[in-house]
């Protein structure tokens, strides 16, 4: 709290309306040294600074003194106050936040009318949590009759919420509460620092700057800085304050570091025993299983370090053509060619069978990370978010024919890919499109895409130029292609551990992993583990 | 190769010759009386599975029009040709729709046709008369 308790009667105070008003502004400064205010004909009402003239001085220096006093430095604030001339806030704004500590509430509301708030909606409302914490703490002293007389006369005169009345007076009136619930823990006596910050609130921001105002407006430029960052990906903690923040395209992934040919990585486990290519490969959420499933055929699961296959889950009948896991790690689903969806427990037993167009042959399956809503293509055009614990249905319907999609690791936005080469992204809380990524090619194949990077800001691509396309998230700007396979990319993964490296996978029958041009930071645990879609041929 | 993205159709389907991928179906037929270099052909509303090929301006038994040739994508074989734009009144109805040659795909009861060297018909195009 800046200035110090003025003796001198409020109408010499300056009105505190003034600071948007009139031209000159009075302030006098009792501090001990004596210093007289610098004259302020030179601080005018209307000083701007900075190049574009948008900042007011007077509101600027202020906020600077509010950040002084929150980061403890008392006497810098106060010695920027006299320097200035420009006072943190009136006295009469002072004294009224002192009298609301000291709890002297009469004093207090006759201080309340003496700021000099025009809008009386706001005097009446502060007026109301003045004297709500009067009568709280009137009935924690046991002051009853007092907390009585004050809801009577003075409470009543202020409140509009007739329903507030109520409930103050069942506070009184049953002094147990309800279900033996003492007074203080039904409706809780606010400290008077919180009364304060309540008030604050309510209080317009020239009379009394709000709390880490200029903390928050330079997080709000860091971030803005960060989020038009095309390349951004990196840690938030190599952004300073000093300079404007501009990655170099040197943090996104483009250099080929590894290209699998047969042989070329060490192949750990052959997993042979379907009889189907193999359409998809998921790993279970503890990374230790995979599930993969043949086309039309059935669905596997394997011991990723005994390569042992542990369980087969088939129907007599419809052959199986998707696959997921619970995130729970104890359930799988599967989408079947009869359009219905089914769920086994691991061991194989059938627990749940979800009919009717809720799938289609050529389907992925998406779990959403709270185990609840199964996602996946019902008619050509049209994806289903089915909640599988109310049943309850609800649909994106795009114009082209959908061929993939994919889920984000947040499962609150969802990758659709399109017959037209356009690929979409989706807002699942509210069903909205958000943002279109084009430039890739696809005519034939299902080519898939990925989030990825720091935070899942970039959107990675498979196509079928041989080509893998990276595009920026949030600006839809396509940021680096990169050239290297001699077939189509059928489906690209981010590394979710390390935001530097991508893998994609060929026509050219190769996997290349692709990392930074220089590399540099480490990253520990940087294997990766998600779904995986591989198109034919054995599973290796 | 990688995995083709195909659309499995319901019904009386018309498929490719050579690879069954799902092209049209006999609902969508619009009409039977078009002509090109292989014999019969048929208007179709909609195609599916086909890629496109080069928009180009072609001369046609019925006037100029903007075509793009169509192949499977099962197996890339040529199956026909779509409309794009046609430069005259009486023809726009073509407009956004795709011929499949009769010789490139089997019926939906999977019967072919064979070239008939007899009935050779200069030109593509057709069915002025509706």
């Amino acid at each position: 709290m800046g200035g110090v308790e003025d003796e001198e009667p409020a109408l010499k105070r300056m009105r505190l309306s003034s600071y948007n008003g009139s031209s000159s502004v009075e302030c006098t400064v009792g501090s001990s040294s004596g210093l007289m205010a610098r004259p302020l004909s030179a601080e005018g009402e209307d000083e701007v600074i900075g190049s574009t003239g948008i900042i007011k001085r007077r509101e600027f220096v202020r906020i600077i003194t509010k950040a002084l006093y929150s980061l403890g430095y008392k006497k810098s604030g106060e010695h920027l106050e006299e320097e200035s001339g420009i006072p943190l806030q009136s006295s009469v704004v002072n004294v009224f936040m002192q009298k609301i500590l000291d709890g002297d509430w009469d004093e207090s509301l006759a201080t309340l009318n003496k700021i000099g708030l025009h809008d009386e909606g706001i005097v009446r409302a502060a007026s109301f949590l003045i004297l709500e914490q009067k009568f709280f703490e009137l009935l924690d002293g046991d002051k009853v009759m007092d907390a009585l007389k004050t809801l009577r006369t003075e409470i009543t005169q202020h409140c509009v919420d007739s329903t507030r009345i109520r409930e103050l007076t069942s506070c009184i009136v049953s002094p147990s509460g309800l279900n033996g619930l003492s007074r203080r823990e039904l409706v809780r006596v606010r400290t008077r620092l919180k009364l304060l910050e309540e008030l604050q609130k309510l209080i317009p921001p020239n009379v009394m700057v709000p709390e880490k105002r200029l903390e928050r407006l330079v997080e709000i430029a860091l971030i803005f800085q960060r989020e038009a960052c095309m390349f951004h990906n990196s840690l938030d903690k190599e952004i300073s304050v000093y300079s404007d923040h501009h990655c170099g395209k040197t943090q996104i992934p483009s250099r080929t570091l590894q290209v699998d040919t047969n042989g070329g990585l060490s192949i750990k486990h052959k997993l042979c025993g379907h009889q189907k290519p193999v359409s998809s490969a998921s790993w279970s959420p503890n990374g230790q299983e995979l599930l993969t499933c043949g086309v039309e055929e059935a669905v596997r699961r394997w011991d990723v370090s005994t390569g042992k296959c542990l369980q087969v889950y088939e129907k007599n009948g419809p052959g199986l053509i998707s696959c997921a896991w619970l995130p729970c790690g104890n359930y799988i689903l599967s989408g079947l060619n009869d359009k219905s969806i089914c769920m086994w427990e691991l061991d194989g037993k059938e627990v749940e069978s979800w009919k009717e167009e809720k799938t289609l042959k050529i389907s992925d399956l998406e779990i959403t990370g709270d185990g609840e809503h199964i996602i996946s293509i019902c008619k050509e055009n049209v994806i289903l978010l089915f909640n599988k614990e109310t049943n309850d249905e609800r649909f994106i319907e795009e114009d082209e024919i959908i061929t993939s999609f994919c889920l984000s690791k947040d499962s609150r936005f969802l990758l659709i890919n399109l017959l037209n080469q356009e690929i979409h992204l989706w807002n699942i809380g509210d069903l909205q499109l958000v943002r279109k990524y084009k430039s890739h090619k696809r005519a034939r194949f299902v080519i898939r895409s990925c989030f990825g990077g720091f935070r899942q800001s970039f959107i990675a691509s498979g196509s079928e130029d041989s080509q893998v396309y990276i595009w920026h998230r949030n600006s839809e700007d396509l940021v680096d292609v990169l050239p290297g396979h001699s077939g189509a990319v059928n489906c690209v993964s981010w590394n979710p551990a390390n935001p530097h490296m991508l893998a994609s996978a060929s026509d050219d029958r190769t996997i290349r992993i692709w990392g930074l041009k220089c590399l540099n930071v480490k990253y520990p645990n940087a294997y990766s583990n998600g779904n995986h879609h591989s198109n034919g041929g054995e599973l290796r | 190769m990688g995995r083709l993205f195909v659309i499995n159709l319901e019904g009386k389907i018309y498929t490719c010759k050579y690879c069954r991928t799902h092209l049209a179906l006999y609902e969508d037929i619009v009409s039977k009386t078009f002509h090109c270099r292989h014999g019969k052909a048929y208007l179709f509303n909609k195609v599916m599975n086909v890629s496109l090929g080069e928009t180009e301006e072609r001369l046609m038994m019925t006037g100029l029009h903007t075509v793009a040739d169509i192949f499977c994508v099962g197996c890339g074989s040529i199956v026909g040709w779509k409309y794009e734009t046609a430069h005259e009144k009486g023809q726009k109805y073509k407009e956004g729709k795709s011929v499949l040659e009769r010789y490139k795909v089997s019926g939906p009861d999977g019967s072919n046709y064979w070239i008939n060297n007899e009935a050779h018909v200069s030109g593509s195009d057709a069915d002025d008369q509706q």
